[in-house]
């Protein structure tokens, strides 16, 4: 078989392999930033949340921005590569791992952000013992632990057979682990099948849940009364945040993996492309969803006393600089960058998705904190400013979330060999055939196929 | 509630009621779901009786008290003055008893005055040197030259104060009295011959019209008004009307159905343009006008010298588009509201014990305006009128025994100038006391007393105190905290706090009928810290002779208990209640002999003909017996000459400050979360300040929105207020209930020391305001100062 | 049934936060100090709350004290995720102090505002912590939990309980929680709404009464009787 395929797999067992002095530095950097904010949080769990800067009314922010956000990000992978598998697109195969690493590693920095949000982490096992059925939090943490199980699953399942792969190329300390975690993977038809048949499954299973898990934290707003927040709209526009936020964030994985193990050859042009083709769906239907939600509290009275106030302060008041410049930067220019096949480029993708990641967490941020500091009694309005404390721990979430990824890319393949693999074997196979089928015009399509491929 | 429970009530709980037939009881308490008493006890509770002294309302407190631990404090519902209800001074009282930064022992002052190190010292020393420092004094002759000025004095401490310095042989008993209550006393004494506050039946009046000073918030006794203002707005079928007559929209003013927003100190030519379209609209008490008045109409003396009359004055100079163009209330408005005073009987004009009355140098005349309206409409001691409170009968002192020394020491004049030509009716200047005795004028003080008072911190131009204190030989104070003052006191000795001791306490003037409430320890005393009644009881022993002679009691309680055996209710049982009222007060009407006893009762100068003076015939009296003439007016800033100077009238303020270079007038106040100055380390109160700007922990200044614009000031920037004095730094509250032309700052913070809360926090306007004192009462004036105002 | 309900009266309340330091004091709420104070973080389980509107002279000023709602259909009650806070067989919300995470879902969820958050340890300095009061239901709460006004449930609790001990039943004005004992207007009546003759029940038939944010569905208990 080796012969039939072009796919180099010692290209992709390298990283793997070879540990270079930029991995420890890059490990040593994060776990110092790590540790840092390991500080921050025991300073935070002795004195109390008030040194961090929320207050009253502004009882949330940067954790529960954080834990949107990673929440957000997480849908990047497992919901992207599923929708892709479902779709049979050819061209996702480089990119499916990329992407489900980061739904597995966000999701549990997103909880973490909500223990160090909770006054009381040390009863934080109530959840569990005491677990109080109407709440959305509970939901969320149904959703969420449902939807971590799944994504793991999800990202195992295709990962045997490269596991197998580097158990059989892989010696020392490893070796062990990966021979456990291969599950006697031997590559035969019948395990292959079951493979198949259990990433079909998964896939078809990821994509509700998924759905369910963005819907559930939107509830944690919008089943509030809050003005800003209580708003039919909330389920379908945080999914689509989501997604958009996810797709820029596996955008990002992918230009870094690309660029760190060296993988021009496998992350083309044509990946960042199509990626870039479905963050601009998304970056127009976000910004859609963005026009709805505001026209339709906005229109005609400038909303109820409340809603009135926090759009004032969205659009002229204290939020509105923020505000603007997420609209434009975050969205339109993205949006403008996307639209264009030359902005598509790999360093135009790039440039959108890192504005678009800075950007939907500057959202969350303009979700959480706006609404609060806006109350229906006509209390003083609120104020919030993140101490040392909020930025050690938020810097702290993205190292931990980095930590594992990097860790993670060095432990397995980044991308899916065997399935690269596979796809080449499927498009000569198809290639082949309709050679055999269009004999004169063979020639130019076996090579259109192995584009696609590619 | 109907009469007969509420007297059943009463009775069962051992107040007595004793029901005359023409008797109308003055009735504020009960109505349907007004709740229970004490609450429910629980094992090992107890609830002790005594009186609050956070303010000077007198308000009947019932203590929790659990292990020796006062926990929780309730209005005593038998008490009636707050039945049941505490404001939030008395409900944060515990915070004072409980107070971290309390003094625990008597100090002796170890570095220079005012650099805040102290010895801890032993009473015995401390008493020693207190003896004989003045017994030094009164040996060389000079007892004169030692003052007491006190504060928050009640009860028998008063007597005892006093007592203690007539047989030592000063006459310098030096109240905090020209702070507040003394014009309006002057007020009262010149025109219906009774000197004290008025009490007013709130509940059953129809009208009220209330110059300034912040009836709500700062009223007399606060829980008394506050509780009638319930009472008239929903406990019977009639809903009064308010009307708040205030530079500035204080919560009253909210809370009224009219706000008057009026020049300041320009009360008294409101006062008279009422009382002008009154006269007009023919819609006076003519009856009682003609018959139980003197000097409305104009009259002719027994020499046959002819005299303007009341009536003429007003119609001559205060018609209503003038009186409008002084007060800045529109002239239509000026006939209404005197139509409306006139004709919703009973109305009462209210005086304020501060505001209105301090805003000028013609605090007394305003007082007397004001109060004229009440005569014109006849609203004198009525239901719905007003009231001449009652004491409760106490055993009179025996005489004091004094000495050759202490009868040549009290013949000297006063060191504050209290009764002399240049202020005639004052019975104590507070704030010359400073700047008299650093000048020597009449004499420099030796020794200086302070009790529980904070003359640095609440005198206009306190700090002219700190370089008093720096002549005096010897200062001793007896606050349970540090103060601005006591930091250059050379002992401090600190008392109990209201908690630990005891302590007879009568409220000023507002039920009527007499009530004495008695504060007891509710816990045992945590410190060592003695009863100050008993530290003077100590000293007077310790100096022997006539002094000594004078108190032959062992300790303060044997005062308290022959002053009060009397009253009809046992000791025991006093204790046991905390209050002994007779809810009962006598209305009489000019038919009644008893009529003598509520009109021209404390008359000196004037005949005691139960009239009621439009023309101040007591104040005549007293000018041509003190010498006063013509010539000495100006020297007294009174403006008014003639028949005019014995008249209600109007003066127009005296503004300090160039109107240029200091366009905005400054108005000092009073908020109901402010206890008397001594809040500021009560950490419950200054979480909860400024409730109508929402400011708490520090001081801020109301401007008007457009002003603010104006000077390019906006929401809590930090600016200075700069008076020619001094300049202070505050926050800026932009408040739509602020003149366009003044500032408001409230006092409480700006405390030199007195605690971790207070101290350090805030400004204190006392220090901008220059010290000028109104012509008769003696009291400072507090408004009609130019500042200005600009970003810090 | 029993039903808690309370009736403030404002035209009678004239804004002396007498009920805020009373409940303050009665429920161990301990204060922020001027920095707290300054952040929002200020406790009052009973807030008086100001409005003042207009321009100079046409000034006006509400104020309207806010305890807890105890809405019949309170939104704390939702979204708590460990059911710390609850309501009793009596209608009124309460809070297991140590059953509370701290999450503040409850606090974001409360249109009203009622619900205050413990920043830090409570600050009773000594001697201060003498006069917390000793009664089982009101600790002094640890930090990282969220409290709010019960309704003084001690209070009802020793009502009952006396009420027991001299075998009868609890009637109306049994119960006062401190702030309705302290009202210096006597502005506040507490009571059974579903108890016909109870004077809560009376006034809430009242044409001045009214809820706040009534809209939202949350059925408040605590009635406001307007001005005028």
């Amino acid at each position: 078989m080796e012969q039939l395929t072009g796919i180099d797999e010692e290209r992709y067992l390298e990283p793997v392999k070879k540990v270079g002095r930029g991995f420890y530095i890059t490990v040593a950097f994060l776990l110092s930033i790590i540790a840092w904010g390991a500080f921050a949080w025991y300073t935070q769990f002795q004195t109390g949340l008030g040194i961090t800067g929320l207050n009253r009314p502004v009882f949330w922010g940067f954790y529960i921005t954080n834990f949107v956000f990673f929440i957000g990000i997480s849908h990047a992978g497992t919901l992207v590569s599923a929708i892709l598998r479902l779709t049979q697109a050819g061209w996702r195969r480089p990119i499916t791992r990329v992407a489900e690493a980061i739904t597995v590693f966000t999701l549990p920095v997103g909880a973490m952000n909500v223990l160090f949000d909770v006054g009381r982490p040390d009863r934080i096992l109530n959840i569990i013992l005491h677990p109080q059925g109407r709440s959305p939090l509970i939901w969320d943490i149904g959703s969420i632990s449902m939807y971590l199980t799944a994504s793991v699953i999800y990202l195992y399942l295709p990962l045997i057979p490269d596991i197998a792969l580097c158990r059989d190329r892989i010696g020392g300390w490893r070796q062990e682990l990966y021979r456990i975690l291969a599950l006697g993977w031997r590559g035969t038809e019948a395990q292959k099948k079951r493979l198949k048949m259990g990433i079909g499954i998964m896939a078809v299973v990821v994509i509700p849940i998924a759905v369910s898990v963005h819907t559930v934290v939107s509830w944690i707003f919008g089943m509030t009364t809050r003005a800003g927040w209580h708003s039919t709209i909330f389920g379908p526009y945080f999914v689509v945040g989501a997604i958009f936020s996810g797709i820029a964030a596996a955008i990002l994985a992918m230009a870094v993996v690309r660029k760190v193990f060296h993988m021009e050859h496998t992350l083309k042009p044509r990946h960042f492309d199509y990626m870039g083709l479905l963050l601009l769906v998304l970056t127009a239907a976000y910004i859609y969803f963005t026009f709805a939600e505001y026209l339709t509290v906005y229109y005609g009275y400038g909303g109820s006393a409340t809603e009135g106030s926090l759009l004032t302060a969205l659009f002229t008041g204290e939020f509105a600089l923020t505000f603007w410049v997420m609209v434009v930067f975050g969205f339109f220019v993205p949006g403008i960058i996307l639209a264009f096949p030359q902005g598509r480029s790999i360093r135009g993708t790039v440039i959108a998705s890192v504005l678009i990641v800075f950007f939907m967490w500057v959202k969350r941020f303009i979700i959480v904190v706006p609404s609060l500091s806006r109350q229906f009694l006509p209390y003083p309005t609120g104020f919030y400013q993140a101490t040392w404390v909020e930025w050690s721990l938020t810097a702290a979430s993205f190292a931990v979330f980095v930590l594992l990824y990097v860790v993670f890319s060095r432990m397995f393949p980044i991308v899916s060999v065997w399935e690269l693999k596979e796809g080449e074997e499927e498009a000569r196979e198809k290639a082949e055939e309709a050679a055999k089928m269009l004999a004169p015009a063979g020639a130019p399509r076996q090579s259109r196929a192995s584009e696609v491929l590619g | 509630m109907n009469r007969r429970t509420f007297l059943k009530a009463l009775g069962a709980t051992g107040v007595t009621a004793t029901v005359a037939g023409q008797f109308v009881i003055n009735r504020s308490t009960g109505e349907a779901g007004a709740p229970h008493a004490a609450g429910v006890v629980r094992k090992g509770e107890t609830w002790v009786p005594t009186v609050c002294y956070q303010c000077p309302g007198g308000c009947g407190i019932l203590a929790r008290v659990v292990e020796g631990k006062a926990v929780k404090l309730e209005g005593n519902p038998q008490h009636p003055i707050n039945e049941r209800r505490l404001c939030p001074k008395g409900q944060s009282a515990l915070q004072i008893l409980y107070n971290p930064d309390r003094l625990q022992h008597p100090l002796r002052r170890a570095g220079a005055r005012g650099e805040g190190r102290w010895q801890e010292i032993t009473w015995e020393e401390a008493m020693a040197e207190v003896i004989s420092r003045l017994k030094t004094i009164r040996d060389q002759g000079e007892p004169h030259t030692v003052a007491i000025m006190h504060g928050r004095l009640r009860g028998e401490m008063e007597g005892l104060i006093h007592r203690f310095l007539e047989a030592y042989g000063s006459p310098n008993d030096i109240s905090s009295a020209s702070l507040g209550r003394q014009t309006a006393k002057v007020a009262h004494l010149l025109t219906q011959g009774i000197e004290d506050l008025m009490a007013y039946d709130l509940e059953n009046a129809n009208y009220l019209l209330s110059f300034g000073g912040s009836l709500l918030e700062a009223g007399g006794p606060p829980m008394r008004v506050v509780g009638a203002y319930g009472q008239i707005r929903r406990g019977r079928p009639n809903r009064a009307k308010i009307v708040t007559v205030d530079p500035r929209f204080s919560i009253t003013a909210a809370k009224s159905d009219e706000w008057v927003p009026i020049v300041p100190g320009t009360d008294a030519a409101l006062a008279l343009g009422l009382a002008n379209a009154i006269i007009q609209m023919g819609a006076y008490d003519k009856d009682f006008v003609a018959n139980y008045t003197f000097g409305f109409e104009d009259w002719t003396d027994e020499g046959g010298q002819k005299h303007k009359g009341f009536k003429t004055l007003v119609l001559e100079e205060y018609p209503a588009k003038k009186v409008s163009e002084i007060t800045g209330v529109p002239v239509a408005n000026i006939s209404r509201l005197a139509a409306e005073f006139a004709t919703n009987k009973p109305a009462l004009a209210i005086n304020p014990d501060r505001g209105a009355l301090h805003a000028s140098l013609g605090g007394s005349y305003t007082g007397a305006a004001i109060h004229s309206l009440n005569a014109l409409v006849g609203n004198l001691d009525r239901p719905g009128g007003v009231m001449v409170q009652r004491y409760p009968l106490c055993v009179p002192w025996p005489d004091t025994q004094m000495d050759e020394t202490a009868r040549k020491g009290l013949r000297q004049p006063r060191i504050d100038g209290a009764g002399s030509k240049r202020f005639p009716l004052a019975n104590s200047i507070y704030q010359t006391v400073a700047r008299n005795s650093w000048e020597g004028n009449p004499y420099p003080l030796r020794a200086l007393l302070l009790y529980y008072t904070n003359p640095v911190f609440s005198s206009p131009q306190g700090q002219e105190f700190v370089a008093a204190f720096q002549k005096m030989d010897f200062i001793v104070d007896f606050s349970p905290f540090f103060s601005d003052s006591n930091q250059y006191a050379d002992l401090i000795l600190p008392d109990h706090t209201f908690f630990e001791r005891y302590e007879n306490d009568l409220p000023p003037a507002g039920t009527g009928y007499p009530v004495v409430g008695l504060r007891q320890p509710v816990v045992e005393p945590l410190y060592n810290t003695r009863h100050t009644g008993d530290v003077l009881l100590q000293v007077a022993q310790g100096l022997g002779g006539g002094v000594a002679g004078s108190f032959p009691w062992k300790n303060f309680v044997e005062i308290l208990q022959f002053r009060l055996s009397k009253l009809g209710v046992s000791w025991e049982e006093l204790r046991k209640t905390g209050v002994w009222a007779k809810p009962l007060y006598p209305f009489t009407s000019p038919t009644d002999s008893r009529w003598h006893s509520v009109v021209g009762t404390d008359r000196r100068y004037a005949p005691k003909d139960g009239r009621f003076d439009f023309y101040m015939r007591e104040l005549k009296g007293l000018f041509e017996k003190k010498g006063i003439t013509e010539a000495d007016l100006a020297g007294m800033n009174i403006s008014a000459r003639g028949d005019l100077v014995y008249l209600p009238h109007y003066e127009a303020p005296h503004r300090t400050g160039d109107a240029t270079e200091y366009p905005l007038l400054l108005n000092t106040y009073k908020l109901m979360t402010h206890a008397e100055g001594k809040g500021g380390n009560v950490p419950g109160l200054q979480e909860m300040l400024g409730l109508h700007v929402g400011v708490k922990w520090q001081t801020w200044a109301e401007i008007n929105p457009q002003t603010a614009h104006k000077l390019g000031i906006k929401e809590g920037d930090m600016v200075w207020v700069e008076s020619p004095q001094g300049r202070i730094k505050v926050r800026a509250k932009l408040y739509a209930g602020a003149r366009p032309d003044m500032v408001n700052i409230p006092f409480e913070q700006g405390h030199a020391a007195g605690g971790r809360w207070a101290q350090s926090r805030g400004a204190n306007p006392n220090t901008i305001i220059p010290s000028v004192t109104e012509a008769l009462a003696g009291s400072a004036a507090f408004t009609s100062f130019g500042v200005k105002v600009y970003r810090a | 049934m029993t039903r808690w309900g309370m009736v403030i009266d404002l035209d009678k309340c004239v804004a002396c936060q007498g009920c805020t330091a009373a409940c303050r004091a009665e429920n161990n709420v301990p204060f922020q100090g001027p920095e707290g104070t300054a952040q929002g973080r200020a406790m009052f389980w009973n807030e008086v709350i100001p409005v003042v509107e207009g321009e100079y002279p046409d000034v006006k000023a509400r104020f309207f004290p806010r305890p807890c709602m105890h809405c019949e259909r309170p939104p704390c009650v939702f979204v708590c995720p460990v059911g710390a806070t609850y309501q009793d067989e009596d209608g009124v919300v309460r809070q297991n102090y140590s059953r509370c995470i701290g999450c503040r879902f409850c606090t974001v969820a409360c249109p009203y505002g009622v619900r205050y958050f413990n920043w830090f340890k409570p600050n009773f300095p000594e001697p201060m912590v003498a006069y917390t009061n000793p009664d089982p239901e009101v600790p002094v709460r640890p930090k990282g939990i969220v409290e709010k006004c019960v309704f003084c449930i001690q209070r009802i609790n020793k009502a009952k309980e006396k009420a027991a001990a001299e075998g009868r039943e609890l009637k109306d004005g049994d119960i006062a929680p401190a702030c309705v004992q302290t009202c210096t207007g006597r502005a506040r009546y507490f009571g059974d709404l579903d108890n016909p003759d109870s004077t809560v029940s009376r006034l809430v038939k009242s044409t001045r009464a009214f809820r706040l944010l009534e809209e939202l569905g949350t059925h408040p208990k605590v009635y406001y009787l307007m001005e005028g």
